[in-house]
């Protein structure tokens, strides 16, 4: 009896001591796990942006003495850059680039996955090959493309004998295809990248809902569209919006192939950026831009986040409905 | 003011006494007689035994390593870490390197062209006084050495001439019944053309595309094609600049070399808008080009029976010309030219900077030119052209043709931000041979874009360029 009453009475205080004991370490957990993330950021990102911020800000010609004693010019040079059409007609490509090539990996993406996502015999073979072409180096897939897509290559004679008639299409000096060639590249590339996300999506959908509907006789098709692509909704737009953001930033394999051209059918931000400060040297411009698309990209990530952020409320008032009507 | 007396024992002594020191360790550069690879060495062993870094091309590299390995014998000197960059990616990584006053390379190869930038970054080790110490000269043919010079300075040991030379297919023009038909057809003899438009003409006639057979072989794409457009337009007697800086390419002559420049469009494959070296050599060497403008390195490919099929079937000669300006005038081009320079920031600077005049010397650099498999160091010194292993490599018409191409040779824009003005007018040059852009907007687009440069360089920094750039420029219209 006293022992009990000496527990009862020591209960609380040894819970507590072991809550924050708990707590504590939790906190150091995180912290340790986020220090190098926050050294990184201190250290290196933001000595870099600052730098970066002051050439932007300051105009200094690489041939004409040292940076700290570069010319104050305001906001003259984001005033150059917003009116240089070669800035403008970039975006318009990045833009266009990255908006095609999102959706492309995003078809093929979720149509493997839907494929791939009951298990059946030989998945894991499949699974490897389907993911081979993003542990590819992009240099290496561009310059494996550029020999299969000249006008009398490979790939011009595979589409001739499957459509049965000449096919010559100048996938490489066609400016009007170039950005489109470049694009598909991409997709072939990065198109594993949105396979595993939406994979792993719909491996995550419970079952509940679709064997439901089963029962009640939903066809497929059905299924397909009124069930599992609205639970998918959030990771879709994930995929979309990380595969966007990628990218608006390719540049590899687009250098490698065009170097921007033919003409300019190819200068996209990338490009256009790595010119102005390595090729012109114009530092102070390049660190403008930068910072222009480093502004465009915080814009569609905070709408992006956003985006998921709404999709995760409809999502989670779907299940609190879903549980409610279950207990009732 | 006293009067210098010498005894006859005197001067008897000092020659004496000069002799022995002649052979004296160390003592070599000060002696008379020595050659300039002796020399060289001499001053070298004075400043001690270093493992050089640098940065350079392994097709550039390769064959210059066993003269190296000769030079590392005779002065401890020799290569340490070396990053194997391609000369097209050097000028990025060189400027990155000016900007940050590293001392991680001692030399870099790249375009010579890339000298006023570089130089103006203060990247540049001045080789003057090396050069004095050592002895050396580059014996070259005419003003190639100019473009080494940037402000009255030495900068550069050329590794490599790159000049380009007129190929036209021997095979075709030997051809009678392709004789015959010109002469009908043209009322004159089918021979290697001596102007852009006998050039085109000639083009026009032999191609024949279903026999996948193009009229040229000349580069259009963005990074190479304006290297063409320099020569068309030189050799219609323009300039691109006055003498206040003014751009003057959107002149009679500069318009009259866009069309020319254009016109290839009509002979060339459907693809050349986006080919470079890799794509346009093979086709060369294979026979399916009637005639082009190339680099004279291209003339050791088409002699190796491994990589041509067109193994004796061309005519070498020089780049065609104009009589546009009212005389003929022929300009070739050298572009880019690889070069040694040396950073200013290095440790080992001297090091490198006799290393460099070792590779730099006509005798020593034989080997590295005649090289068959690593063909990229073209020749360039006056010894080169008479020894036999360089003959051999290129054949004795190919050797002549590119002797006589420098003689009219010449830079592309040899200013402080070459490579900006330089694809600020690929790049509209560009637009237009793939319709993006009109003929007639190209110059005037290009010379807005070149103010603008112009303006943010500084025109009176650049006007001081003006004088290198032109002491680059040839002195005759005509090679002899």
């Amino acid at each position: 009896m006293a022992v009990a009453t000496l527990q009862t009475g020591g209960a609380p205080d040894s819970v507590s001591s072991r809550e924050s004991s708990r707590r504590r370490g939790i906190k150091l957990f995180k912290i340790a796990l986020l220090s190098p993330l926050v050294v990184l950021i201190f250290c290196i990102l933001t000595p870099v942006l600052l730098l970066q911020l002051y050439f932007s800000f300051h105009q200094w010609t690489v041939y004409l003495g040292s940076w700290w004693d570069a010319d104050f010019v305001g906001l003259d040079l984001f005033r150059s850059v917003l009116t240089d059409p070669r800035f403008g007609w970039a975006v318009v490509r990045s833009l266009a680039f990255a908006t095609g090539s999102t959706i492309g990996c995003f078809i093929f993406g979720f149509l493997l996955a839907y494929l791939m996502y009951k298990p059946f015999r030989g998945q894991s073979f499949y699974y490897i090959i389907f993911i081979l072409p993003m542990l590819t180096v992009p240099v290496v897939v561009a310059y494996t493309a550029e020999m299969m897509l000249y006008r009398d290559g490979p790939v011009n004679h595979i589409i001739s004998f499957l459509i049965g008639h000449d096919f010559r299409v100048s996938w490489l000096t066609n400016p009007h295809m170039a950005l489109t060639t470049a694009a598909l590249l991409e997709v072939w590339n990065w198109t594993p990248f949105s396979f595993i996300i939406m994979l792993a999506g719909l491996a995550a959908i419970p079952k509940e809902p679709i064997e439901a509907a089963e029962i009640l006789g939903a066809s497929k098709w059905r299924i397909f569209w009124e069930i599992q692509v609205p639970l998918l909704r959030p990771v879709i737009l994930l995929a979309l919006v990380l595969r966007f953001l990628e990218a608006m930033a390719e540049f590899p394999k687009t250098w490698a192939l065009f170097q921007g051209g033919p003409g300019t059918a190819t200068e996209t931000l990338p490009v256009y950026i790595f010119m102005t400060t390595w090729q012109y040297f114009q530092i102070s411009k390049g660190a403008a831009m930068s910072y222009i698309v480093l502004m465009l990209m915080v814009g569609i990530v905070l709408f992006a986040i956003y985006l998921l952020r709404r999709e995760k409320h409809v999502l989670d008032a779907m299940y609190e409905w879903r549980e409610t009507e279950m207990e009732a | 003011m006293s009067k210098l007396k010498i005894s006859r024992r005197t001067f008897v002594e000092g020659g004496l006494g000069l002799t022995v020191a002649n052979f004296l360790p160390g003592t070599t550069p000060f002696a008379f007689g020595a050659t300039m690879e002796e020399q060289t060495i001499a001053a070298a062993k004075t400043v001690g035994p270093a493992k050089v870094n640098g940065m350079i091309w392994s097709p550039y590299f390769v064959p210059m390593q066993p003269v190296i390995a000769e030079f590392t014998k005779a002065t401890g000197i020799g290569t340490g870490g070396i990053q194997d960059i391609s000369i097209f990616d050097a000028p990025q990584r060189a400027m990155a390197e000016a900007l940050s006053h590293s001392p991680s390379f001692d030399f870099i190869h790249i375009d010579s062209n890339m000298i006023p930038s570089l130089a103006s970054a203060g990247y540049l080790e001045p080789l003057d006084a090396y050069i004095e110490k050592a002895g050396f000269h580059l014996d070259v043919v005419a003003g190639y050495g100019n473009f080494m010079k940037y402000n009255g300075h030495m900068y550069g040991i050329p590794t490599d001439g790159n000049v380009h030379i007129q190929y036209t297919r021997k095979d075709l023009l030997d051809n009678p019944d392709n004789k015959k038909r010109f002469a009908d057809k043209f009322g004159t003899e089918l021979k290697v053309p001596e102007t852009w438009e006998e050039n085109l003409r000639l083009q026009e006639f032999l191609m024949d595309p279903k026999k996948d057979l193009y009229g040229s072989g000349s580069l259009r794409n963005r990074a190479n094609g304006v290297t063409w457009w320099y020569m068309i337009f030189y050799s219609a007697g323009g300039f691109p600049f006055d003498e206040d800086m003014k751009p003057t390419i959107n002149t009679p002559a500069g318009q009259y070399a866009v069309d020319i420049y254009l016109q290839d469009k009509k002979v060339n494959h459907p693809e050349a808008a986006n080919w470079g070296t890799p794509q346009m050599i093979p086709r060369i060497a294979q026979g399916h080009v009637v005639s082009c403008q190339y680099w004279d390195g291209t003339c050791k490919t088409i002699k190796n029976p491994k990589q041509s099929k067109t193994v004796g079937d061309w005519y070498y000669s020089v780049v065609p010309g104009s009589k546009f300006s009212g005389k003929m005038i022929h300009r070739s081009i050298s572009s880019p030219l690889a070069a040694l320079l040396i950073n200013k920031y290095s440790p080992h600077k001297a090091q490198a900077a006799y290393l460099a005049l070792w590779l730099g010397s006509g005798k020593n650099s034989i080997p590295i030119v005649s090289d068959p498999k690593n063909a990229f160091n073209d020749a360039w010194a006056t010894e080169h052209f008479a020894a036999p292993a360089v003959i051999n490599a290129y054949t004795q018409a190919g050797i002549n043709a590119i002797k006589k191409n420098f003689q009219v040779v010449c830079p592309p824009i040899y200013l402080t931000g070459f490579l900006e003005f330089q694809d600020a007018l690929g790049k509209n040059l560009s637009e237009a041979y793939v319709g993006q852009l009109p003929a007639k907007d190209v110059l005037k687009n290009t010379e807005d874009e070149w103010n603008k440069i112009i303006r943010r360089i500084g025109r009176s920094k650049l006007k001081k360029d003006l004088a290198s750039y032109k002491a680059a420029m040839p002195k005759r219209d005509v090679p002899a």
